[in-house]
């Protein structure tokens, strides 16, 4: 039970940072948080039913459901790409703006268009 | 190897070839041989599919479905892909539009390898997103359609569009986190992920999955809203669409905010909680047109008026997809509905990608977006070089099409739209949302008038390229191919839909009620436009307009979506 209220908390750490957090920094660590989070509820989800790796070799039984962890890979995968596309914006807005406030961003960019 | 088991992943394969072929074009390639490379590509990745869908339809129209899993993997292991009449259908809104779209962004930009690339995975994942049979997959392929659209709206280089494309990104990938949350609810209770499995495994559960396969479908409803843009989640698409270079503009307003409503269907229809989910999406489909309009109503800068038109044609879109997943689409009156609202999609796509192309090339030759300054368009066209006044023809065909004039698609998918909605409560609410309409384009057409004085606009230099008339012409000619055939376009579609083979309704599209109701909308429309250009009127849609938007609303208001959600399936 602890782990589901540890992830849950650090879900909402997540969500609350994109939501009140003016710094676009801030805003993209909070979705990592966030999408982190989802993959350690589904990979704790997957090791309900057994306590070793899922390497299939004699001797080894109990092996947890692969199926979350298979899934989790392509979602790390995919939040990498989200981040790393985000950090990209976020750069590209920091040289156009001179800032990372999520005002003085909207300010200057309502400026010039 | 010709068996359609091996074909039906063509429409994946072949624009993520011709991706590989423009990103190669860009790497390695220089001078002529990059262009040819590049245009190989999207010669592989968007022309040949069309010859796989002309292939499929045989088997497609007589009630076939396909199905393959990719590599020959075992069935519950492998990606399995399902092509039915569904697929089919959104396959030709998805091509007909990004084709046209790419031969545009040739004459108008952005042209690089690199945009080609981008473009045709876009392509790509849409077309899997519609294929796929399994939760988990359609949360991969919804992320790379997103992904590719934000770096699409990104491209135009201004620094509005990345922020557009920011904020889009941070509150639709959030979504999505929350969409995997659904997934893992779904696993947890059934163990299956594809959607089949979960069907049967919350049958087999004594209650049907309770609370928290509730809970787990509100929240993909929730996350799935905020790709389609249905109020009260749809305040990122604005910027996005409006900022955006033109081409993409027509891709995202046509295409990318409606496959993921038509996929979405498959998940709702699993379980009875999201046929009582239809009803309530209807309704807020419903009020989306009509809120949508008036915002679009109150626009000065043009792009941005056609953005807020994709939030209210897609809330008639969505009001009959609603009431179609409420009753089944497997009975009748589901199947009519469900037609209605896809033509509709089908036709909003063209005349919306018109609309956004046609658009698009006048403020690149004016280089004036505002609708209150910009006059006499067609005289700075014809200066271009347009003997022929071709945009302007194409902008008029799209405005009296999304408008419900005849003979045009948009009266057609309109007229089915109030026929199978006749009577119910969105019909009412339709019907207004199609008086502000007229009115707006009324005051969006006013740009091509004559002006009187000579105040001169500095006219782009150079000849627009020949690109970007193929293209309008083209969608064009669509917009008036789809209102002559009528008739035999609505038995098609409810044919491909209904694999039982469901009646046809007869709808008299071209009868004199539903002409004089075409009549009597234009002509409250103009009543409308004359009533906000008086000095009262001008200044509310100056209150509407400058209303204040903040980031955290839409957080906000995706939480009480999927609380709202919940709420009522319980």
């Amino acid at each position: 039970m602890i782990e589901r209220i540890l992830i849950l908390l650090l879900m909402l750490t997540g969500l609350w940072s994109i939501i009140s957090k003016r710094n676009i920094i801030k805003k993209i660590f909070g979705f990592t948080l966030l999408n982190n989070a989802v993959v350690m509820l589904f990979v704790l989800e997957g090791s309900r039913i057994g306590k070793s790796a899922p390497i299939l070799e004699e001797g080894i039984s109990q092996v947890v459901d692969p199926v979350p962890q298979a899934l989790m890979l392509t979602a790390i995968v995919i939040g990498v790409c989200m981040t790393a596309l985000a950090l990209a914006l976020a750069f590209y807005l920091y040289k156009a703006s001179g800032s990372f406030d999520i005002r003085k961003i909207r300010e200057a960019v309502h400026d010039e268009s | 190897m010709m068996n359609p088991e091996n074909l039906i992943f063509l429409p994946v394969a072949l624009p993520l070839a011709g991706a590989a072929a423009a990103f190669c074009a860009k790497a390695w390639c220089t001078g002529s041989l990059a262009k040819i490379t590049e245009y190989g590509g999207a010669l592989i990745g968007l022309a040949l599919p069309w010859a796989f869908l002309a292939a499929v339809l045989p088997v497609i129209a007589t009630g076939g479905v396909v199905e393959g899993v990719i590599g020959r993997w075992y069935e519950g292991i492998g990606i399995t892909f399902r092509f039915d009449g569904l697929s089919w259908l959104v396959m030709v809104l998805i091509y007909s539009v990004t084709t046209a779209a790419w031969i545009y962004s040739l004459g108008a930009g952005p042209r690089n390898a690199s945009f080609s690339a981008v473009y045709l995975i876009l392509v790509s994942a849409l077309s899997a997103t519609i294929m796929t049979t399994d939760v988990f997959n359609l949360f991969v392929c919804l992320e790379m359609a997103g992904i590719t659209s934000y770096v699409l709206i990104a491209s135009s280089g201004k620094p509005g569009a990345a922020l557009a494309s920011f904020s889009y990104l941070l509150i639709s990938a959030s979504s999505m986190v929350f969409f995997l949350l659904g997934v893992y609810g779904l696993y947890r209770l059934t163990g299956a992920l594809s959607y089949e499995g979960i069907a049967q495994g919350l049958q087999s559960l004594p209650d049907g999955g309770g609370t928290a396969a509730v809970v787990s479908l509100a929240l993909m409803i929730a996350a799935v809203s905020v790709r389609v843009a249905v109020m009260p989640v749809s305040g990122w698409l604005p910027d996005a669409h409006a900022l955006a270079p033109h081409a993409v503009s027509a891709v995202l307003s046509g295409v990318l905010i409606k496959v993921p409503l038509f996929a979405l269907a498959r998940v709702m229809l699993l379980m009875p909680a999201g046929m009582q989910a239809g009803a309530l999406i209807g309704y807020a489909g419903a009020f989306t047109a009509l809120f949508g309009v008036i915002l679009a109503l109150s626009q000065k800068d043009a792009k941005r008026l056609l953005a807020y038109h994709s939030i209210s044609q897609i809330g008639y879109v969505v009001s009959a997809w609603g009431a179609a997943v409420h009753v089944g689409v497997t009975t009748p009156a589901g199947a009519a509905l469900m037609a209605a609202s896809f033509l509709h999609g089908l036709y909003h796509a063209m005349f919306k990608g018109l609309l956004f192309l046609s658009i698009g090339t006048t403020v690149d030759r004016t280089g004036q977006r505002d609708v209150y300054q910009l006059r006499g368009a067609a005289r700075i066209l014809r200066s271009g070089g347009e003997r022929i006044p071709v945009t302007c023809i194409c902008f008029f065909i799209g405005a009296l099409a999304i408008s419900a004039i005849p003979p045009f698609n948009g009266y057609v998918s309109k007229t089915a739209l109030s026929h199978v909605l006749s009577g119910s409560f969105h019909y009412y609410l339709l019907t207004a949302a199609g008086v502000g309409t007229a009115a707006s384009f009324i005051k969006l057409s006013r740009i091509y008038w004559p002006q009187k004085q000579g105040g001169e606009h500095s006219a782009a230099r150079g000849r627009t390229p020949a690109s970007v008339y193929i293209s309008q012409l083209f969608l064009g000619g669509l917009c008036i191919a789809g209102g002559i055939s009528a008739s035999a376009v609505f038995a098609m579609v409810v044919n491909l839909l209904s694999a039982s083979g469901a009646p046809v309704p007869e709808v008299a599209f071209y009868s004199s009620a539903n002409m004089l109701k075409a009549l009597l909308t234009v002509a409250a429309g103009l009543i409308l436009f004359l009533l906000t250009a008086t000095k009262k009127g001008g200044a509310l849609l100056t209150t509407i307009r400058t209303r204040p938007r903040g980031f955290q609303d839409l957080f906000i208001s995706f939480s009480l979506a999927a609380a709202v959600l919940v709420i009522w399936m319980l």
